[in-house]
């Protein structure tokens, strides 16, 4: 038997794959054009308004002051928000640190067998759960601010000269990096290098051979030379400074319109790129396969997405500029921390001091210090953090199976052992993942210092929105750096998360 | 008892509830040094849990359990002292899956009887080539067949000197390919003297190198004999009628 | 070797060993002191409980804190600056939810039963607790030791209660809603007897009364109609009395009539439309089909040129959307009757939402009238209902096989989740009314809610994505099999599905949402926790009582969010979720 019903193509209001791109292209073509009217709306107030969009507030000397952080008085919008993102990466890197470590602790006592640890967790974690971080937030600053000792001569603190705690904040000793930190920061990052290759080798030389190499030891000794070394070395990475210098004049120089044909060129290329690469998976040994419909369609999103790209850079100059200043501004703020003449060792301890520059004592800047809006940021987030840490370091223990505990015990394995050797590696394994969300959401959350006015991204641009009224440009930058900070810290997850996936068949 | 052997195992009127359900109804046995005793019967009969109580991984609520001399209680130490000497090879395997092989068998080795590294090793090593698989040792124990797991485990078990080897349904979680090569290593355990006792559906096994088999039904022994006792001549109309089922 | 020993019978299975009576010294050797290490930790906890507990309460009930401010705020933390002279708005809202909720008990009548076992050891846990605490309060005589003999007079009247109950206490014979009662009762008692709110005495127990009378109606309608429809209506009244509140307690009640009156022939005429589209699209093949469906496009959008009353553009569109879904909802010849019906609902809901929102506000006063608690409960359950449908769809979008959807679904959801809810929030605060045209802004609190929802809506998608991926692909091919359409198979399969096992994460997204309604105190709308950190500590009775009113913040949202979470811990172990 033979088909003698000749084919046909269905007309085309019946065509699966026309409908399908049909109503996709019709929906983004509609979201597109809200987009187009609101800002082109929003074009029409600014000016109407008088309001110009541009980035120059990035550079001009805002005109304001900064409770703490690098730039108290900052020279210029790009400062204000270095001062807010370091204070903010203050708390975020100190806070996931000291959240792990109670979340794990309390975690692993809600399943101890002793009765008062487990309710005493289980306490904690349902009370700090079901509080909003803000309301937390809040009371942490209020009881440092209201109800620690008051600063009353320099004698103050539980332990004058190291450790002081007053309502104007919590001083402790810290090593400070000096002056010439950054350049003994390249020998370390060489020194990271170098112990990598060393381990790398002497692990070969191990599979070689079958002897202990101790490739960890000798990795870490050339880890420590490096440092060493660098301690009093580090003025030879003042070459490094001509480099910034002469990028950062590249950047400075190279017209607007350069960089603009530059990026517009990127996105093109980028778009090409994907198209190529997309045939190149399309063919076969045969030669090139029958491309379908869908995969026409795919090539040819992909190539308007490059060219909109490629049009917004080239027409719209503010995103370029943004751009081009915010990497000047990086390369001249290197540039400032590298100088051949620069002497002295990298780190230096300070201790806390009190000084009464004029009737009341404050506390000086000799130590590390805490003000209260930094240490109730800091508690808030770092014991709700914790809380839901726990309940995640909980479940995932919960979760490996039954049998490897019961396995681990018929070996005569103790508890102790059994929970570090058998059942948290495991577990750890199913804890990442959940563990890396709640990270960036003490990242997210640290935002909420706005409301004790802990001078983090959020705080400063609402400061200098009020100032300049540049509010749409300040938005644009909150996305653009939570976003990067969102998209750093998943990638770093993720890839530990593949280093850590158990090996299957 | 007999040949002057010692008895290794000694259980006196052993019960189990689990909540209001009695698994096990006062089970009295014993196993002498070198006997090999298979446990059959039908599923939900206890036998499991029978095996899991002689190193603790069930707790028995009435009775005695006597193992190499040292009673059972709640007493830690004496738990750990008998798990220690008793091997345990699981139906799930149970190998750990993010250390290899060669780890998995070092491990207790090496927390448990505090043997050097290389001792461990040489051990390990030794025991995988008894298993017959020793080119394996590098692997995960997620990159072996459901087979090849068992006799690590096997294998893990072993590698403590324990001297008696429990064995809970060691094939049940096995295509049947790879049942043979779990059952030849557990033949050859049986003829070196190594005290066993299996739980398993491989009727086969039992008659080939059982010293006795012991049939449970409802949380107790309803028979006990030699193999050829036992598969030719039956007693009990229980016994009977298992046997009319799987045979 | 060994002879033949054969068991003469099977022995019955016997009762469990009778728990011996744990002695309170068994007890602390198994759960306290059990090995030499977890006796230090006991040790080491019961000094750092004892301190820590001392030193806290200390601080709270130092002579400095004055609690006492507390209650003459009562309608501050409730409503905040709500004009005084139209409270009873407020308590017909209530009221509504009151009527509501007796309805509801009655049709679903939960059927959760307790034992008299477990309500006594929870009386004993709150004496056990009210010992430790009076124990634990530093200070000499008073209340104190009046907590403690309250306490041990607990411990003792419920140790007697439960050995004479026996057998008894493990029966559960008590119906849940019954000890529900019971407190709710106690807590109106409380009122009256102290004077914390004294001015809600009566209010409270009419609304009391109303949720009674509500209840006993609902089960005499439920004695003699189909509960199927009760359910249904009671629902869509649930959600309906959203927007029906809003508008009681914001606009005043005087209906332009006259201009109502000019809109009547377009809202018929559009009523009669899309009665005739819905009974077309369902009778006809499909191309038929959608030739009525794109008129009906055609027209909705045409009649945006034309000079027509605003609601019958918004009606014409809600037209199309129903026309458009007929075909999936509305397939048998009583669904489409009930798809009629829930058309007709819709254009009366419309109506009357578009004639309140054109009614002039009728309270004279500030532009943002509500406050305090109302504040958040409005932005709570508005952001939930709103955040729902929005959830679900980008969810559906990015599991699609379509690229340019599953883009901008994708793209959606991860660019805000990975922002915080404060940059969202300015967003709708600051930026937005810089994208609209002059003169068009909404209310803050309708901004908020809007925003809320938005942000929750991509943290939702996630949760339901991850209850699509967990339906078989052998579902998706079955419902295919059947000849189902994508439209069918997802409505009808693949959802119900996705959302039932991922009931937990869903909830546990709705408290979350709940806590974060706070974040809306930082662009400045007057929230309860607004209203406890800024509003009460400076007016003048309270000036200053600034920890008092973050505790008793943390308090009451710990309340609630507490008891919310227990309720759903229960509903799950009801429904089965996870394990079926």
């Amino acid at each position: 038997m033979s088909i003698v019903a000749p084919q046909t193509k269905p007309p085309i209001w019946r065509n699966g794959t026309v409908l399908k791109w049909a109503a996709q292209i019709g929906v983004f073509a509609g979201v597109a054009a809200l987009g187009w009217i609101l800002v082109s709306t929003a074009m029409a107030n600014m000016r109407a308004q008088g309001v110009s969009f541009d980035w120059e507030f990035l550079t001009d000397p805002p005109g304001i002051q900064l409770a703490e952080g690098i730039f108290t008085r900052p020279a210029s919008g790009l400062e204000v928000f270095a001062t807010g993102i370091v204070n903010m990466l203050r708390i975020t890197v100190s806070g996931i640190v000291a959240a792990t470590f109670l979340g794990v602790v309390i975690g692993i006592s809600r399943l101890s067998s002793n009765w008062l640890l487990s309710k005493l967790s289980t306490f904690f974690i349902e009370t700090i759960r079901n509080i909003p971080l803000l309301v937390q937030i809040v009371f942490w600053f209020f009881l440092c601010s209201l109800f620690f000792p008051a600063l009353n001569g320099v004698d103050a603190g539980p332990i004058p000269g190291w450790l002081v705690v007053t309502r104007k904040g919590i001083s402790l000793p810290w090593i400070f990096p000096q002056q010439t930190f950054w350049q003994w920061l390249v020998f370390v990052a060489a020194g990271v290098v170098a112990a990598r290759w060393m381990v790398r080798r002497r692990v070969r030389q191990l599979e070689e051979t079958g002897q202990n190499t101790h490739p960890g030891r000798y990795g870490f000794l050339v880890f420590v030379a490096f440092a060493a070394v660098g301690w009093w070395a580090h003025p030879l990475a003042g070459a490094l400074g001509w480099v910034w210098q002469l990028l950062a004049g590249i950047v400075a120089t190279v017209p607007l319109i350069g960089w603009q044909l530059v990026l517009g060129g990127a996105a093109v290329f980028l778009a090409a790129r994907w198209i190529f690469r997309f045939l190149d998976s399309r063919r076969t040994p045969a030669g090139l396969a029958r491309l379908t419909d869908d995969d026409y369609f795919r090539m040819f999103l992909a190539g308007a997405l490059g060219l909109i790209g490629a049009g917004v850079f080239l027409l719209v100059p503010g995103l370029t500029d943004l751009i081009a200043r915010v990497t000047e501004f990086v390369l001249r703020f290197f540039d400032a921390k590298f100088d051949f003449l620069r002497t002295g060792a990298p780190l230096a301890l300070g201790r806390p001091s009190i000084v009464t520059p004029g009737r009341f004592p404050q506390i000086g800047p000799t130590g590390m210090t805490l003000t209260p809006a930094f240490f109730g940021v800091w508690v808030g987030v770092t014991l709700y953090t914790a809380a839901f840490i726990a309940e995640i370091v909980r479940g995932g223990i919960l979760a490996v199976s039954r049998g490897q505990t019961e396995a681990g015990l018929a070996l005569g394995l103790k508890r102790g052992r059994l929970l570090r050797m058998i059942v948290l590696p495991q577990a750890f394994r199913i804890i990442l993942p959940p563990m890396g969300n709640q990270y960036l959401n003490l990242a997210k959350n640290t935002s909420l210092g706005i409301a004790v006015a802990y001078a983090e991204p959020i705080q400063v641009g609402q400061t200098l929105f009020n100032q300049t009224g540049d509010t749409i440009q300040v938005f644009v930058l909150w996305m653009a750096f939570y976003l990067a900070v969102s998209l750093v810290l998943s990638s770093i997850v993720n890839w530990y998360n593949r280093k850590l996936a158990l090996v299957e068949r | 008892m007999e040949n002057g052997k010692k008895d290794i195992i000694v259980c006196e009127g052993v019960k189990k509830w689990f909540g209001d359900f009695q698994a096990l109804r006062g089970v009295t046995t014993t196993v002498a040094e070198g006997e090999v005793v298979v446990v059959i019967g039908p599923s939900g009969s206890g036998k499991s849990t029978f095996i899991r109580c002689i190193n603790r991984l069930e707790v028995h609520q009435e009775g005695r359990i006597i193992v190499d001399g040292i009673e059972l209680t709640s007493d830690v130490r004496n738990v750990e002292k008998i798990r220690s000497e008793v091997g345990m090879v699981f139906q799930q395997f149970n190998l750990f899956p993010h250390l290899t092989v060669l780890q998995n068998i070092t491990l207790a080795q090496t927390w448990v009887r505090k043997r050097t590294r290389a001792d461990a090793e040489a051990k390990a090593q030794a025991l995988l080539e008894r298993v017959g698989i020793p080119e394996q040792a590098a692997k995960y124990p997620g990159q072996l067949s459901g087979g090849q797991q068992q006799r690590v485990a096997i294998a893990r078990a072993l590698a403590m000197d324990p001297k008696v080897m429990l064995f809970d349904e060691p094939t049940s979680a096995l295509d049947p390919e790879m049942i043979k090569e779990v059952l030849d290593v557990m033949k050859e355990l049986a003829h070196t003297g190594m005290t066993i006792v299996a739980v398993t559906h491989e009727m086969g096994f039992a008659r080939e190198v059982a010293d006795r088999v012991s049939f449970f039904d409802q949380g107790q022994i309803i028979e006990e004999g030699t193999p050829e006792h036992f598969f030719t001549d039956p007693q009990h109309d229980r016994t009977k009628l298992f046997l009319s089922q799987i045979l | 070797m060994a002879e033949v020993r054969v068991a003469r019978e099977i022995r019955p299975p016997e009762p469990p060993p009778e728990a011996s009576q744990l002695g309170f010294v068994v007890w602390l050797r198994k759960n306290l002191f059990n090995s030499p290490f977890n006796s230090v930790l006991t040790v080491i906890g019961l000094v750092g409980v004892f301190f820590g507990a001392r030193s806290g309460l200390a601080f709270l009930l130092a002579d400095e804190r004055r609690w006492s401010v507390i209650p003459p705020n009562a309608t501050n933390y409730a409503v905040e600056a709500y004009l005084r002279d139209s409270l009873e708005r407020i308590w017909i809202s209530v009221a509504i939810v009151a009527v509501l909720a007796g309805l509801s008990t009655s049709i679903w009548r939960p059927t959760g039963k307790t034992s008299w076992g477990k309500v006594v050891a929870g009386l004993r846990g709150f004496g056990a607790a009210a010992l430790v605490l009076g124990f634990l309060t530093p200070g000499g005589f008073g209340p104190r030791n009046l907590i403690m003999i309250v306490g041990a007079a607990m411990i003792i009247a419920t140790a007697v209660a439960l050995r004479r109950l026996r057998e008894r206490a493990k029966v559960e014979t008590i119906p849940t809603l019954a000890v529900l009662s019971a407190a709710i009762v106690v807590v109106l008692a409380v009122i009256w007897a102290m004077p914390i709110a004294s001015s809600t005495q009566i209010p409270w127990t009419v609304m009391l009364v109303t949720g009674v009378v509500a209840y006993l109606l609902g089960r005499l309608v439920v004695a003699r109609s189909s509960l199927r429809v009760l359910k249904t209506a009671v629902v869509a009244a649930w959600v309906l009395s959203l927007p029906v509140i809003y508008m009681t307690v914001q606009r005043g009640p005087i209906i332009p009539w006259d201009r109502v009156g000019s809109w009547l022939p377009g809202i018929a005429a559009v009523t009669i439309i899309g009665l005739g589209a819905i009974r077309l699209v369902t009778r006809l093949d499909r191309e038929r089909a959608a030739l009525v469906n794109a008129a009906l496009l055609a027209a909705s959008i045409g009649v945006w040129f034309v000079s027509i009353p605003m609601i019958v553009r918004f009606l014409m569109i809600a037209a199309t959307v129903f026309s458009l879904a007929a075909p999936t909802f509305a397939a048998s010849s009583r669904g489409a009757r009930n798809f009629s019906i829930g058309w007709v609902a819709i254009v009366l809901f419309i109506t009357y939402f578009v004639t309140m929102s054109l009614t002039s506000r009728g309270l004279e006063t500030r532009v943002e009238l509500l406050g305090g608690m109302n504040v958040t409960f409005l932005l709570a359950i508005g952001g939930m209902l709103l955040s729902f449908p929005l959830g679900i769809m980008l969810a559906l979008g990015r599991t699609s096989t379509m690229p340019v959807f599953r883009l901008m679904s994708t793209g959606y959801i991860e660019v805000v989740r990975g922002v915080p809810l404060i940059t969202v929030l300015f967003f709708g605060d600051k930026v937005v009314p810089r994208f609209l045209p002059p003169g068009l802004d909404f209310e803050g609190v309708v901004k908020a809610v809007m925003v809320i929802a938005l942000f929750s809506a991509a943290y939702l998608a996630e949760n339901v994505r991850g209850g699509l991926q967990s339906v078989s692909s052998g579902q998706r091919e079955a419902a295919r099999a059947l000849g189902m359409t994508t439209g069918q198979m997802t409505m009808l399969i693949t959802l119900p599905q996705a959302l039932r096992a991922v009931i937990p994460a869903l909830v546990g997204q709705v408290i979350s949402l709940f806590k974060d309604t706070s974040l809306v105190a930082i662009i400045g709308l007057a929230d309860f926790f607004r209203v406890a950190r800024d509003i009460v500590p400076n007016q003048p009775v309270s000036l200053g009582s600034v920890i008092e009113n973050l505790v008793l913040a943390a308090v009451v949202y710990w309340v609630f969010t507490f008891s919310f979470s227990r309720a759903s811990l229960r509903l799950e172990r009801r429904l089965g979720v996870g394990t079926r």
